[in-house]
């Protein structure tokens, strides 16, 4: 079966055919089944988000075709329409995007341009609102009333109640503290295991990445460098950094310490499992009397 | 898309024009564009078109980008040209049907006119591609500053030119942003009536003018927190002091006007 995203030698090229042409993205194929979850990690510039706006037809690719269930999606105009709403692409800074007199009223903005009815309207705006965490005392203020991070998820659950079967986002967690991050990457794992729905997450962070998805791509120079699983992609670490990209620094901690001779995974990304292998490993030393 | 639309295009380079000063820049454009309407037959325009492609020589701004900036007003050229033609008469006559004539008056009007708006577009266009716009606007600041004696902040002034210039480019990225998010969520913005579309440009508009006023304040606080009062006995870091090549400029266009006026003299007026 055919993936439910399926992009072919697709390139595109920013001010094509002028002495400033960037070629943003170069031949890149790949393929993104139904209810996958993918991180997208790369250098500043890679061009990830060149990529992704590929994905629902933003942008037109130079070459190459875009496929969404099976497909192209620059066929006519339905098809480039059926697109926006079958890949939900939630942007960089989404809260700038906020325009409408309350919070209800902008999370439907998505619904209301498929054309759907009005309970069908109100269901989604609600269940959205309820995926991404917003406060329902929050559905009736405005959304220049509200905290950064709460602007934040009424705009990614703007994007969320368009019911999309694959929701693109590209650094949702750009900006937020740590304690936001983290509670941001777990609604996202959340609203993946409850919709059944492809999530396709962009991110500096290796971290994020690690925690949230199993599948990986690195973007380099508007190709693709690796492609596999997170335990795949942190294997490579030198070429990684070669990208200008840096494992989880708890994993580098684990990697030299195998390289020592201590009998640790490779595979630690996070503080918490760090913390329980290394407490399990110093009782296993105590009781061994070393 | 909007970032096709080109503003106070800066054409980077060395020449001699781009290195001359920007005030005698400013005026002498500024004069050489009243001495366009005073040419009155085809010699004395032809003695400026002749300046003009010297200066163009002198700018090094490629042909393509002169060009580029002649396309715009190609519509008003073709509406120009065909009004004078169809309602000039006089002189021989070309062509006659019905109602319409076409005269030898009725040709010379318009190639003239054609010939004068060229020039006067290549003439300011020349004047951005060889200036940044903060030179232009320093420029303007010093030609302006007279005006302090009836106590018009010129500073000041000059201060929200340049701001309203370098913001420019980030508010089109910005619609730009906007306009992908908006369109990511299914917004419609190419189709339907007139005020279908005016509607559709609620959800750009807000957020623009919502992150439009945030820069401000930001920018505002910014400046507030390096001690920016207003513009009032700032010093500069470029100072502007003539130099020879800007007194020889002066000199060339001062030459030019008076061969224009005399051969206004000596030859039959066109128009
Ligand atoms: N609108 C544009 N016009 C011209 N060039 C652009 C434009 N947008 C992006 N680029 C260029 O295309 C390349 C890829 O940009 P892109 O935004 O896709 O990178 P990115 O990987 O998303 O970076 P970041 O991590 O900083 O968001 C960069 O070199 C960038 O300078
Ligand atoms: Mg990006």
């Amino acid at each position: 079966m055919n993936p439910f995203l399926e992009i072919k030698n697709v390139s595109y090229s920013y001010m094509k055919n002028t002495a400033q042409q960037v070629n943003a993205v170069n031949n890149v194929s790949l393929g993104i089944d139904r209810g996958e979850m993918v991180g997208i990690i790369g250098h500043t510039g890679s061009g990830k988000s060149t990529l992704v706006s590929l994905f629902n037809g933003l942008l037109k690719p130079s070459l190459g075709t875009v496929y969404v269930d099976g497909k192209d999606i620059w066929e006519n105009k339905e098809t480039l329409r059926e697109s926006r709403f079958n890949v939900g692409l939630c942007f960089q800074y989404p809260e700038y995007q906020l325009f409408e007199e309350t919070v209800r009223k902008d999370i439907a903005f998505g619904p209301k341009n498929m054309k759907l009815d009005d309970a069908e309207i109100e269901r989604r705006v609600l269940r959205a609102a309820e995926l991404a965490g917003v406060k329902p005392k929050h559905l009736d203020v405005s959304p220049f009333d509200i905290s950064g991070g709460e602007k934040r998820r009424a705009a990614i659950a703007g994007v969320m109640a368009m019911e999309p079967d694959m929701l693109v986002l590209d650094e949702p967690a750009a900006g937020l503290d740590p304690r936001g991050r983290s509670d941001l990457i777990e609604m996202i794992k959340q609203y993946r295991e409850r919709t059944g729905s492809a999530v396709v997450l962009v991110s500096h962070s290796m971290e994020d990445i690690a925690r949230a998805t199993e599948r990986v791509i690195v973007i380099n120079n508007g190709e693709i460098a690796l492609d596999g699983s997170v335990d795949y992609v942190f294997a490579h670490e030198e070429e990684l950094k070669s990208m200008g990209l840096n494992i989880p620094e708890v994993t580098k901690v684990f990697h030299r310490l195998k390289e020592l001779g201590f009998d640790v995974p490779p595979d630690v990304y996070s503080v918490d499992r760090a913390v329980d292998i290394l407490t399990s490993l110093a009782e296993r030393r105590k009781s061994d009397g070393k | 898309m909007v970032s096709d639309i080109t503003f106070g295009q800066y054409y980077h380079g060395n020449s001699v024009l781009h290195r001359a000063d920007p005030r005698i820049k400013l005026i002498l454009t500024f004069a050489m564009i009243i001495v366009i309407f005073l040419c009155k037959n085809f010699f004395s325009l032809g003695l400026l078109a002749a300046f003009i492609i010297l200066v163009t020589l002198l700018s090094k701004v490629p042909v393509r980008m002169i060009l580029k900036s002649i396309k715009p007003v190609l519509i008003i050229l073709a509406f120009t040209a065909i009004l004078n033609i169809f309602y000039t008469h006089g002189g021989r006559t070309y062509f006659e049907w019905w109602k319409i004539a076409v005269t030898e008056k009725g040709v010379n009007t318009a190639v003239f006119t054609i010939i004068r708006i060229i020039i006067l577009v290549v003439m300011s266009s020349l004047l951005t591609y060889t200036t940044t716009p903060t030179m232009l606007t320093d420029g303007l600041e010093r030609i302006l500053s007279p005006l302090k004696i009836f106590h018009i902040k010129v500073s000041s002034l000059a201060m929200m030119m340049t701001l309203a210039l370098r913001f420019i480019p980030t508010l089109i990225e910005e619609i730009e942003r906007i306009m992908n998010a908006q369109k990511a969520r299914g917004a419609d913005l190419e189709s339907g009536g007139l005020i279908t579309r005016a509607k559709a440009l609620v959800p750009i508009f807000i957020p623009l003018m919502v992150s439009a006023f945030r820069r401000a304040y930001e920018l505002a606080l910014a400046m507030t927190c390096r001690c920016y009062t207003d513009g009032n006995g700032r010093t500069r870091m470029k100072q502007m002091k003539l130099k020879i090549t800007d007194y020889v400029m002066l000199i060339l266009c001062i030459a030019i006007t008076a061969g224009v006026i005399v051969l206004n003299i000596f030859f039959e007026k066109v128009i």
